[in-house]
């Protein structure tokens, strides 16, 4: 039977108190230490179009386990991420003009298997409070990448309605490739990168907030990737990028629920554009929809395009003494398209979830039009996660 | 199985938490949790106490600064809201003034020159409530959540008597009651409703399986003037205790909804109070001042 019109409103008004709404706010809010597994598979379609090697491209299977809890009272809380990646595939390797001048990709012929292991700890002053500082480091291992990172970040209500956001990250990365005498890699870089963010965030309504923000990356160092080639001529040589990156970003991001109905919007735009020549928009819309009995479904939808470094070309014919080039084709121009659905299911302390994306990346999906890139990714992510409270 | 109960006094009334279980140090935890649950809900929301949570933020009253409501406050701050919208301004929990003004033991009758200071300072219209950030703009304004906390505290009571693994019980603080389950032979719980001119007696029997029962009326507190009784139900608009029911009982799937139901049945005033109950469509039971019930509640007794 349907509820009056004043009862509905009235129960709509206590939904948030209500004990069956209280039962999973309780738990994930009184659990003082809470862990999540998670599991996730990515796979790159093989390469359509003409390629040279094997076509079977990149696939990553992650591990992460999470562990979040509440030190001295609740005063600080403490977050520990650790990851595990094992990575596998051929990658982009260079491209080379057919003999109609078409470009042709080519993969690297030996198959990459590598692994990643990751930690990271993240230390908040005031956890749950709006004024709060959080303080962050990672460290992260591949055969031949490790990088060192620090940050910290603090939020601060200006007014009743207004919060300000800021911080900044200082990232150091080692580089020793693989076979560097064998294919006459450089043996030894290094890379630093700093970061530094402000954002404001207003409380438009019961219901809504808006936050807007801008974001500055200054890259220094060896940016250039040391397995990738280039045809530069009749030759072919290592790719060569400059060793210094600035990019800016803006972002605004709009979040309403509709409690109602038990649901809620997330919207998100992110502009991007860096001393490189490259320019992104990604937009990217989520649906947060409860469905009763603890399960929650959220479709998202992302849109993405960029537009090609300056330096990007798939391969030079006839070389003019440039002094960057990079086949890359994230340095391309391109843009993507990605679907994914994501359920969730709440059982008492536990909390279920899966989900699956799919990624499409095409040059017609660009805003720009821009030269060739032969090398656009598809591909496919499923994931599994479990998240518990312990205490 | 075995029924325990458990007696305590909080709210200001006294409490009952009835178990129905084979185990009963499991029984007793509970209890214990579910009574540590009502102490703090009681610590932190109320009015009679000084330094409590409560005390601080009506301490900002007037300062211009907006107190950050943890969830708990902010979720009870806007079910309060929709009350106030949906009894068009009767249900304020801005009237803390009146409601001290109308201190029943005192056993007098406030100036009018009293009542309209008081008046001065009660509003819900006047705060700024930009969740979860409250400001009280008047000096002197007070919050109470009478009308919502005790049965707020009857349902969290109820949820951790389950948490913890008890599926049949009982909550009652003063009247309020949230069903934990029914009895394990799946019988409903007997409530037994105080008759308003003799609390001695019971005057209706109401059988509940789930959820809660709430009971608002002149008699729980009451104060008697040369013969008029004043409830302690105040009325925010005019600044005096409302003239209406005797006694109020809602039934609703939680003893908070119960209790709003009730508690704006009771500020509307008998004739529309009768109406909103009947547009709300849930079982309810009344008596008016004459001692005539109405309702669509048939007694179990």
């Amino acid at each position: 039977m349907r509820p009056s019109a004043p009862l509905a409103a009235l129960l709509s008004a206590a939904a948030a108190l209500l004990p069956a709404a209280h039962a999973n706010a309780a738990d994930s809010d009184e659990a003082n230490t809470r862990a999540s597994y998670r599991f996730s598979e990515y796979d790159e379609d093989a390469l359509h179009g003409t390629v040279v090697g094997d076509p079977r491209r990149y696939r990553v299977l992650s591990q992460q386990l999470a562990v979040d809890t509440k030190l001295d009272g609740g005063a600080w809380g403490l977050k520990l991420d650790a990851t595990h990646e094992v990575m596998s595939g051929s990658s982009p390797w260079f491209v080379a003009p057919d003999a109609q001048q078409h470009p042709v990709q080519v993969l690297s012929g030996a198959t990459i298997r590598d692994h990643r292991s990751a930690l990271s700890v993240a230390l908040t002053q005031g956890p749950g409070t709006s004024a709060n500082t959080t303080y962050t480091a990672s460290y992260s291992k591949e055969r031949d990448y490790r990088a060192t990172a620090i940050g910290v970040e603090r939020s601060q209500p200006l007014d009743a309605a207004t919060t300000l956001g800021y911080g900044g990250s200082f990232s150091h990365d080692l580089i020793e490739p693989t076979d560097a005498a064998l294919y006459n890699r450089i043996t030894h870089a290094t890379k630093n990168t700093a970061s530094t963010f402000a954002s404001l965030a207003w409380v438009l309504d019961r219901d809504s907030v808006l936050q807007a923000g801008v974001q500055v990356n200054l890259g220094h160092g060896y940016l250039t990737d040391p397995y990738k080639l280039f045809s530069y001529g009749a030759d072919i040589v290592a790719e060569r990028r400059p060793d210094r990156r600035v990019e800016a970003a803006g972002l605004v991001r709009y979040r309403r629920s509709y409690a109602q109905i038990d649901a809620a919007l997330h919207l998100d735009y992110r502009y991007a554009q860096d001393s490189w020549g490259l320019t992104s928009h990604t937009i990217e819309a989520s649906w947060y929809q409860g469905l009763g009995h603890g399960w929650r479904l959220i479709p998202t939808l992302r849109w993405y395009s960029q537009s090609a470094a300056r330096f990007y070309a798939p391969f030079l014919a006839a070389p003019a003494g440039q002094r960057y080039y990079s086949s890359d084709y994230r340095l391309g121009t391109f843009g993507a398209f990605s679907t994914s659905i994501n359920i969730r299911k709440a059982i008492g302390r536990w909390e279920f979830s899966l989900g699956a994306e799919r990624y499409h990346s095409a040059k017609g999906l660009a805003l720009d039009s821009g030269a060739a890139v032969p090398a656009l990714v598809d591909s496919t992510r499923v994931w599994a996660g479990l998240d518990f409270g312990i205490d | 199985m075995d029924l325990h109960r458990y007696a305590f006094s909080s709210m200001g009334c006294p409490c009952e938490i009835q178990l129905e279980t084979d185990f009963e140090s499991g029984a007793s935890a509970a209890a214990a949790k579910a009574q540590a649950e009502v102490a703090r809900l009681d610590e932190k929301y109320s009015h009679y106490r000084s330094g409590n949570w409560l005390a601080c933020l009506c301490a900002s009253a007037g300062s211009g600064r907006a107190v950050e409501l943890d969830e708990e406050a902010t979720n009870l701050v806007d079910f309060a809201a929709a009350l106030h919208a949906q009894s068009a301004g009767r249900f304020d929990i801005t009237a803390g003034a009146l409601t001290k003004l109308w201190d029943l033991q005192s056993g007098r009758v406030p100036a009018q020159a009293q009542i309209d200071e008081a008046l001065a300072r009660t509003g819900w219209h006047r705060v700024e409530w930009r969740r979860p950030y409250l400001t009280l703009p008047i000096a002197g304004m007070h919050i109470d959540f009478g009308g919502v906390v005790k049965e707020y505290a009857a349902d969290r009571a109820a949820e951790i008597c389950r948490q913890n693994g008890v599926a049949h019980g009982v909550v009652d603080l003063g009247g309020d009651l949230a069903v934990i389950g029914a009895h394990a032979d799946g019988s409903a719980w007997l409530a037994g409703i105080k008759a308003p001119r003799s609390p001695e007696k019971v005057y209706a029997s109401i059988e509940l399986d789930r959820g809660g029962l709430a009971t608002s009326g002149d008699y729980e507190r009451v104060m008697i003037v040369d013969g008029k009784r004043y409830s302690h139900i105040v009325d925010p608009l005019r600044g005096r205790p409302v003239e209406s029911f005797a006694s109020v009982s809602v039934l609703a799937d939680s003893c908070l909804v119960a209790g709003a139901a009730s508690t704006l049945a009771m500020l509307l005033g008998v004739e529309r109070g009768a109406e909103y109950l009947r547009e709300l469509d849930l079982p309810w039971l009344a008596l008016d001042a004459d001692g005539r019930a109405r309702g669509n509640i048939e007694s179990a007794t």
